[in-house]
């Protein structure tokens, strides 16, 4: 027999993860709390800058889930896509071709069919909305399980005392804006050195 | 019931002698990493970042005192446009007589994923151009540009229309609305913003899967198919791995250009419609007066004629030419066509203005 809590649980997928995601916070915080004070012992090794940030690895796991059931979604529907045009070309091949080829001519013949049949259907299809939708969905949810995977990497770089993917960003962009300036200067330069010479 | 003895003989003697093909295959063919590409000899006369400016030793007499840059795909490597000493691009115009340059793009890292439009035009391109200038003596040089190259130029044949002197723009990638291509649906529903914020730099990857859906039973069964069947053909042998190992070489776009790409091209189509910015200046082509020569291929599938022609039509040129070629994007730059046909007349166009 289901108990009430599980019953409404079941109801929507969304507030099961966000249930889980509750109650995998609540714990990993009681149990930080309750553990921080032996630790705070060995404040400047990796284990404790770890322990801290070990509950976005929770977190982040929880909505990987999330991300991966979008993902399986549009997977599945990409898959149809291909398997139905696949489908619906080897129909068209087979009503212009019925027969079984018997000679080399015949089946060079039939191979030329196949292939233009295949690749008109197969254009059709990527040149679809319905496939470009899908596909951009598809992609966006590949980078949000990315995401999720470079966020768990930050928090394990942290606890080595090692900057972050943000960080790093953050100096390239730095380095770039300052190479930009030096080579516009440096440019500008060269062209007002040009119109003295002249 | 199927009768066994109708099936001719010669369906088993080319059954067996693909099949021999295929075991015998590493004994007529190199690997493609085995392929050295024979390039047209050049020297690297200035190098900015990851950048090269090529400067291609001459074969014959300089007969034109205007040099000539050429810029072309990102997606592609500098020997896309010198892809076989028969088919060369560049080795085609050395012959007649004209001074070459080519701007290497180089392969962009993760640290240059802010690289943008600003950067390749106002930066690599302006820089390259002034080296020219300089070199040459002139105060203005011919340009041209190939596929998304070719929008790069036109961006910045519209910024710095006093050092172009002629302009050359072959499948320009112009009008995004009106590309009908595959590449062009898959553009328009990307999320680019977060493609770049998680992952950077845009992957070969991701580039090889875009050209993997076009004509994927003719290019991805049928040509291979066609290599085992002639593989003890030495030239047919040579000029497919030399295609194929050029196919399988693709840098990584710079983030932030791609994005750039992606929005203002296929999503927004700015620059057709003269509302792109690059750094803070608009791009208008009506700033486009010198003499222009517009290429397009009426087979292209990678960039189609209705996105590359616009150009011709908006430029604010009086003398312009717009030619079409009954090929496809690559038939166009490295064919017997392209040796027989659009290059000696696009050095024909370009020798009476240069």
């Amino acid at each position: 027999m289901q108990s009430k809590s599980s019953k409404n649980l079941a109801e929507s997928p969304k507030e099961m993860t966000e249930y889980y995601k509750h109650l995998s916070l609540f714990w990993t915080d009681i149990i930080h709390l309750m553990s921080s004070k032996p630790q705070a012992l060995t404040s400047m090794g990796p284990m404790r800058a770890f322990a801290t940030n070990s509950k976005k690895i929770s977190v982040e796991l929880i909505e990987i889930n999330e991300s991966l059931v979008g993902f399986n979604q549009y997977m599945t529907e990409y898959y149809k896509q291909l398997s139905n045009t696949w489908g619906i070309a080897q129909k068209k091949v087979n009503q212009k071709s019925p027969e079984i080829p018997q000679d080399v001519e015949h089946i060079e013949a039939m191979k030329r069919i196949w292939i233009d049949i295949f690749d008109n259907d197969f254009t059709e299809l990527f040149d679809s909305k319905k496939f470009g939708e899908n596909y951009g969905k598809l992609v966006s949810k590949e980078l949000e399980l990315t995401k999720h995977w470079n966020n768990i990497s930050n928090v394990i770089l942290q606890s080595v005392n090692l900057p972050s993917k943000e960080e790093i960003d953050e100096v390239y962009k730095e380095i770039h804006s300052l190479k930009k300036r030096v080579s516009k200067l440096e440019l500008e330069l060269k062209k007002e050195k040009r119109k003295n010479v002249q | 019931m199927y009768n066994e003895s109708n099936i001719d003989p010669k369906i088993i003697e080319e059954v067996l002698k693909f099949s021999k093909n295929i075991i015998e295959a590493p004994k007529f063919a190199s690997a493609p990493d085995e392929i050295s590409l024979e390039v047209t000899p050049h020297n690297v006369v200035q190098e900015i970042d990851k950048t090269r400016l090529l400067h291609y030793e001459p074969i014959t007499k300089i007969k034109f005192k205007t040099p000539l840059l050429i810029s072309y795909a990102l997606i592609n490597r500098f020997h896309i446009l010198d892809i076989h000493p028969e088919k060369s691009w560049v080795k085609n115009l050395l012959s007649q007589g004209f001074d070459i340059y080519m701007l290497d793009w180089g392969t962009p890292t993760s640290m240059d994923k802010y690289l943008d439009f600003d950067d390749y035009v106002n930066g690599y391109l302006d820089s390259s151009v002034e080296y020219i200038k300089n070199q040459s003596s002139t105060e203005k040089i011919s340009l041209q540009g190939y596929c998304t190259g070719a929008t790069i130029t036109t961006a910045y044949a519209t910024l710095h229309p006093e050092s172009v002197k002629n302009y050359i723009a072959t499948a320009p990638v112009i009008d995004g609305w009106k590309d009908t291509t595959v590449i062009s649906n898959l553009a328009k529903h990307m999320d680019v913003d977060k493609m770049v914020e998680t992952i950077g730099n845009m992957p070969p990857e991701f580039m090889y899967y875009c050209f993997s859906v076009l004509k994927p039973f003719e290019q991805g069964v049928e040509k291979y198919v066609k290599f085992f069947k002639n593989i003890d053909n030495k030239k047919y042998v040579d000029n497919f791995l030399r295609v194929e190992k050029w196919l399988g070489d693709t840098p990584p776009i710079p983030g932030e250009l791609f994005k750039q790409w992606i929005k203002n091209i296929y999503q927004d189509n700015l620059l057709i419609q003269n509302k792109m910015y690059i750094g803070k200046e608009r791009i208008d082509l009506k700033k486009i007066d010198m003499p222009m020569f517009t290429q397009v291929a009426v087979g292209d599938h990678l960039v189609s004629p209705e996105c590359s022609m616009p150009l011709h039509y908006a430029v604010g040129s009086n003398d312009k030419t717009l030619k079409l070629y009954p090929t496809g994007h690559v038939g166009m730059i490295a064919s017997s066509l392209s040796q027989k046909k659009v290059l000696p007349e696009m050095g024909a166009w370009l020798a009476k203005r240069s």
